[in-house]
């Protein structure tokens, strides 16, 4: 039997690719239409049935940048091009027998992070979620602009479910993204935005 | 025809029991979120003018798609219809039961049995199964399966989910023995 690619060296069991393409929103098409994606890996925990003291390392370090290539490429295949993604998210859902921290070694280092943001171009730190659920639990990951974070447009979010997974033992590893912004985004900007302080509200607050 | 969204899933099975599935097992749905074409209109006794105006249009708009997301030619097929809560099943049974609607992925998928399939109400976010059988022979065991699906903002109680399925292979370690080994 032939292994393939990433499914022996990181314990890749299944790839879950999820985009919706918003067609009406309200009634109404959106002035600049938007696909979301989501590309869910399952994999093994390395770290399952280790302690809280195991230094995390290792395995990050070797594991997260196969990861991010994989996930990256279904993302930028699955909308399109690297640049007509606009907006980005990542995720990490881990089973029961694992913590919290083995989700953020494999998103929150340079090792996932930096890679992805350099495969989709981006500047901005990437919004993220994670939770420790039963396999079939749906986790909403947020994304926002790839260059510019605060661009309130482009906060949005896509729900990600792999119904058998992830396992007691297993991850589930998460890349968001979005080639637009909200349907009809009219909530204003920075740039637009009133000052607001304590002060000037008090008629509001009272 | 409304169409509010498009959702396209694809599942790639790379190991399976605990051993290397290879080429990878694939799995493709594709779904339209659709409004109820008798949404607001009580009990519609005659349902085949909404069909008409609807169900060959759904199946010409999802047929490529879901051959398309699936890499390889489809060995085995399914379809769904989920209606939101203020309809009937009658009126997802009635978009997706006609030649109108499945021949499109007969054709594409150069296929020539019945597609089987998942009829059920139920609220935004709600989970189905599609079944899915081979293309050709509804009797080869290796190509019974299913695949899950969720849509977490869909159905709206005036829609309906339209969706069809389509596999690679069969299932990703598939070892049972023919029917025709039991008669």
């Amino acid at each position: 039997m032939q292994q393939n690619g990433a499914t022996g060296s990181i314990g890749l069991r299944k790839l879950v690719t999820y985009r919706e393409s918003v067609i009406a929103e309200a009634g109404a098409h959106p002035a600049r239409p938007a696909l979301q994606a989501g590309v869910a890996a399952v994999l093994r925990n390395p770290w399952a049935g280790t302690g809280p003291t195991y230094d995390l390392f290792d395995h990050a370090s070797r594991i997260a940048p196969v990861l991010a290539q994989l996930l990256t490429d279904r993302l930028i295949d699955v909308l399109g091009g690297a640049d007509v993604v606009q907006a980005f998210g990542k995720a990490a859902i881990v089973g029961s027998a694992g913590e919290i921290e083995h989700g953020g070694a494999l998103i929150h280092t340079p090792f996932f992070g930096n890679l992805m943001r350099e495969f989709l171009g981006g500047e901005s730190i990437i919004c993220f979620s994670d939770t420790r659920a039963e396999a079939g639990e749906a986790l909403v990951v947020p994304m926002w602009h790839k260059t510019k974070a605060a661009t309130r447009d482009y906060y949005q979010t896509i729900a990600i479910r792999v119904p058998d997974a992830p396992r007691a033992d297993e991850l589930v590893i998460v890349a968001a993204g979005s080639t637009g912004p909200r349907p009809h985004p009219r909530i204003g900007d920075r740039s637009t935005d009133p000052a607001i302080t304590l002060k000037n509200l008090e008629s509001v607050l009272s | 025809m409304k169409v509010r969204k498009i959702v396209t899933i694809v599942e790639e099975i790379r190991t399976e029991g605990g051993r290397e599935v290879y080429p990878p097992a694939q799995v493709a749905v594709v779904a339209a979120v659709i409004e109820n074409p008798w949404a607001g209109q009580g009990f519609v006794e005659d349902l085949n003018p909404g069909i008409d105006a609807t169900a060959s249009d759904l199946g010409a708009l999802l047929a490529p798609q879901v051959i398309d997301a699936l890499q390889g030619d489809a060995e085995a097929y399914g379809k769904a219809a989920i209606v939101g809560l203020n309809g009937e099943i009658e009126h997802g049974s009635g978009l997706i039961h006609t030649l109108k609607f499945g021949d499109h992925f007969r054709k594409a998928a150069n296929a020539t049995t019945l597609l089987p399939a998942v009829e059920k109400r139920g609220p935004a976010g709600v989970v189905f199964d599609i079944p899915l059988k081979h293309i050709t022979d509804a009797t080869i065991r290796s190509h019974h399966q299913t695949v899950e699906v969720r849509i977490a903002d869909a159905p709206h109680p005036d829609e309906i989910v339209v969706a069809l399925a389509a596999a690679a292979q069969g299932r990703p370690q598939q070892r049972l023995a023919p029917l025709s080994t039991e008669q």
